[in-house]
């Protein structure tokens, strides 16, 4: 050691005791075990799985076979369908679910007396199992006692009850409309969170310069809620692709092949034809799939922040 | 690299090493040598017995009557709801965490029997041989896998055509449809006459259970014998222009187009279909025997009482009759000879005899007109007079005669099922020609066939 060390590098040099060089790992070894034993190790299990041959119904039998369940589901009868389902599902739901944010943030971010109870009650749905949510938009929509016909019906706006979950296009309209009430609320949570950080003086200005309430929300508003849009939209987006429960609960896929989204059929080949090789592959695509959005979403977020 | 980054690695790597080296699920052990069976169980035994959610009341009496019979049993009940209850087990029997007794049936046994997971009772529970003597053919057919008997009866059941009597007469006819023209045209006139909008009902929601047994009934009502679906080397012959197959498809195609049957037929289950009859929504409809229980129950609606079975409408007036069972897993044969006693105790009692009597099955049919296999009963005054009250019993038993298990039950039938299922209702929707219909639901089961 030089005589011009400087006292960092002195410090450095000095031979610390074990404990106190390794008491830091102690204390991420237990989060960094129970991530690895709840989340790595069942993500490169199933990694493995998908390269085998693995049916529920031949338990002896799991020969390796490289990618082919992976070969097998894109080749399937359903990858396509399922994927410009899920496709005009996530498009529409997060549209949905973002306009229905906004709309409600904004309202709650006036000054009416009502808003801090209307906090509350916004956010129940959002609340509610997706299961439960789905089991209720079944009663709702039923065709034969179901309250939106019968609402429907009285107001003369129909002559008779409409069948919306036997309907291809309605069934697909319909999840769509239960998506976006279940999880229109955090999002309006999220958004209103975002219009509270909006300093006063803007709108303020705004005002003064005779800016109308259009140019107010195009030109102050929006710009400054893109942050918190990104994030509810890459949240939104995850949601929508992995739905899973409230197309079990609402419509089981059908009718036909109509709203047979992705995660379905994972479940389907998993739970239905008991393969868990392809189940798992498909898995993994989602997966990948969901990744590259995130990625995608990130590199916008990364963008703007480099602007701001 | 620092030293975190280090750790991590080593982490990673060991977590890979891990994952890779853990191989699969241990498979299923191999059976034991066969222990003594129908013997005495002298130590004290814990049975889990895992079952779908119905009668719970009904079940747990037993159950305690069971025990008050063989104190040295234990049952120990679970219940699942019936649209959980399949994966639910399957993944039960994945993760080596199968109950020693539950409720099994047809359209799973040879899923469940290939891979293990159940053991044949007529192996280890000799009584069930003579019990399988009394059973319908269809029933027995229904729990057997690979010659092996793999269950006692719980209850067995047909889908039945159901009308409503007093609907029908409303538009002035007399008697039920014998063919699917009959149907066609008394539906016609149903809604012409303004008796309803849609005269006929489905519960043909993907998800619902009964959706492919009541439309293979339909197939088998317009077809002769044996192989409406498939021949004897599970070819299938249903895609054929001259199939009851398309006869069926395109018959649906038609009720649909003209408004004759409820569209949300697509998306109804079982319990909707059974609240929009009683409701007078619809005249006809295809469900499952027992429900007729809960459509004539007094009290339960304005139409209560009116409801009637007909035969099939079709030239075999065929059906398709299903068995649902107890079933004794692998686990129990593995934990030996006393839980196997044990297992056979509980079998006698609840789907065998008890002092010369079908005590269980016997019950299940008087308080909750469950339909049965065992033969028997049918001549049963008790059962008699409790059918009696909301059913035809000759009409039911002629039918149950008539009826038959559903063919291509296979390792592969469950796969199969799946798509099936949305490829019938799109051709109902009319979104493919009625033959593209078939033959895509063919070509899937050859796929499905060439890859065991």
């Amino acid at each position: 050691m030089s005589a011009t060390s400087t006292p960092l590098e002195k410090l450095r040099a000095t031979p610390r005791p074990f404990f106190e060089r390794f008491y830091p790992y102690g204390f991420i070894l237990p989060a960094l075990l129970i991530i690895g034993l709840f989340t790595i190790y069942p993500v490169l299990y199933a990694l493995r799985i998908s390269a085998f041959q693995y049916v529920l119904t031949k338990p002896n039998s799991h020969p390796f076979i490289g990618f082919k369940n992976f070969e097998d589901v894109v080749t399937s009868y359903y990858f396509k369908t399922a994927l410009i389902n899920t496709s005009v599902y996530t498009i529409a739901s997060v549209a949905g679910v973002i306009l229905f944010g906004l709309l409600v943030a904004l309202l709650l971010n006036s000054k009416n007396r009502s808003v801090n109870v209307l906090k509350i009650i916004i956010l129940l749905p959002w609340a509610i199992p997706a299961v439960v949510a789905g089991l209720m938009w079944k009663w709702i929509l039923n065709s034969d006692f179901g309250i939106f016909n019968a609402v429907l019906y009285s107001l003369g706006a129909i002559d008779s009850y409409i069948p919306f979950l036997a309907d291809p296009n309605l069934a697909k309209l319909s999840l769509i409309l239960a998506h976006i009430w279940k999880e229109g609320p955090l999002a309006a949570i999220f958004l209103l969170a975002g219009l509270q950080l909006i300093p006063n003086e803007y709108y303020e200005a705004a005002k003064i310069d005779g800016g109308s309430s259009l140019s107010v929300f195009r030109f102050i508003t929006l710009p400054l809620l893109r942050p918190i849009l990104l994030v509810v939209l890459v949240y939104e987006t995850m949601t929508a692709i992995l739905t899973f429960d409230l197309v079990y609960v609402l419509t089981g896929g059908g009718p036909g092949d109509a709203t047979s989204l992705i995660s379905w059929f994972a479940y389907a080949e998993i739970f239905k034809s008991l393969n868990l090789g392809t189940g798992i592959a498909l898995s993994i695509i989602i997966a990948l799939i969901t990744l590259v959005l995130i990625f995608l979403y990130m590199r916008a977020l990364r963008t703007e922040d480099t602007i701001s | 690299m620092n030293r975190i980054s280090k750790l991590t690695a080593i982490f990673f790597l060991l977590a890979l090493l891990v994952g890779a080296c853990g191989g699969p699920a241990p498979a299923a052990t191999e059976p034991a040598a066969q222990p003594p069976a129908e013997q005495d169980v002298t130590k004290p035994v814990a049975l889990d017995f895992v079952v779908w959610s119905y009668g719970i009341e009904t079940i747990n009496n037993n159950i305690k009557n069971f025990q008050e019979a063989n104190p040295n049993i234990t049952i120990n009940l679970k219940d699942y709801s019936w649209l959980d209850y399949h994966d639910t087990m399957v993944a039960a029997f994945a993760a080596n965490n199968a109950p020693h007794l539950l409720y099994g049936s047809d359209h799973w046994l040879y899923e469940w029997a290939s891979a293990g997971w159940l053991a044949p009772l007529d192996q280890y529970c000799p009584n069930v041989k003579e019990y399988s003597k009394e059973v319908a053919p269809y029933a027995l057919q229904g729990m057997t896998y690979n010659g092996q008997v793999y269950g006692v009866s719980y209850y067995a059941d047909t889908l039945d055509f159901i009308y409503n009597d007093a609907l029908l007469k409303e538009a002035g006819i007399t008697e039920p449809p014998a063919t699917l023209d009959d149907l066609y045209n008394q539906a016609k006139q149903l809604k012409e006459q303004g008796v309803t909008e849609y005269p006929i009902i489905m519960a043909w929601s993907q998800k619902e259970g009964a959706f492919p047994e009541a439309w293979t009934s339909l197939v088998f009502a317009q077809h002769e014998g044996d192989n409406a679906m498939f021949d004897k080397d599970l070819n299938p012959v249903f895609n054929k222009e001259s199939s009851a197959a398309f006869q069926v498809m395109e018959w649906l195609r038609k009720v649909y187009e003209e408004g004759l049957i409820d569209p949300a037929s697509l998306s109804t289950a079982e319990i909707d279909q059974v609240k929009s009859m009683q409701s007078g929504a619809h005249v006809f409809t295809i469900a499952p025997q027992y429900n007729m229980a809960e459509l004539n129950k007094p009290g339960s609606g304005e139409h209560a009482g009116q409801f009637k079975i007909a035969l099939m409408p079709g030239s075999s007036n065929s059906t398709v009759g299903y068995a649902r069972f107890y079933a004794m897993t692998q686990k129990t044969v593995d934990e030996g000879p006393e839980a196997i006693a044990a297992a056979c105790k509980f079998m006698d009692y609840f789907g065998g005899k008890t002092d010369g009597d079908y005590v269980v099955v016997k019950r299940w049919a008087v308080e909750n007109g469950l339909g049965f296999a065992q033969l028997p009963l049918f001549e049963d005054q008790a059962v008699i007079d409790a059918f009696g009250k909301w059913g035809d019993v000759p009409t039911i038993k002629e039918q149950a005669t008539l009826a038959r298990s559903k063919e291509g039950m296979t390792t592969w039938y469950g796969s199969w099922d799946v798509f099936a299922r949305a490829e019938i209702q799109k051709g109902i929707l009319g979104e493919q020609s009625t033959m593209d219909t078939l033959n895509n639901m063919a070509e899937k089961w050859n796929e499905l066939k060439a890859a065991q």
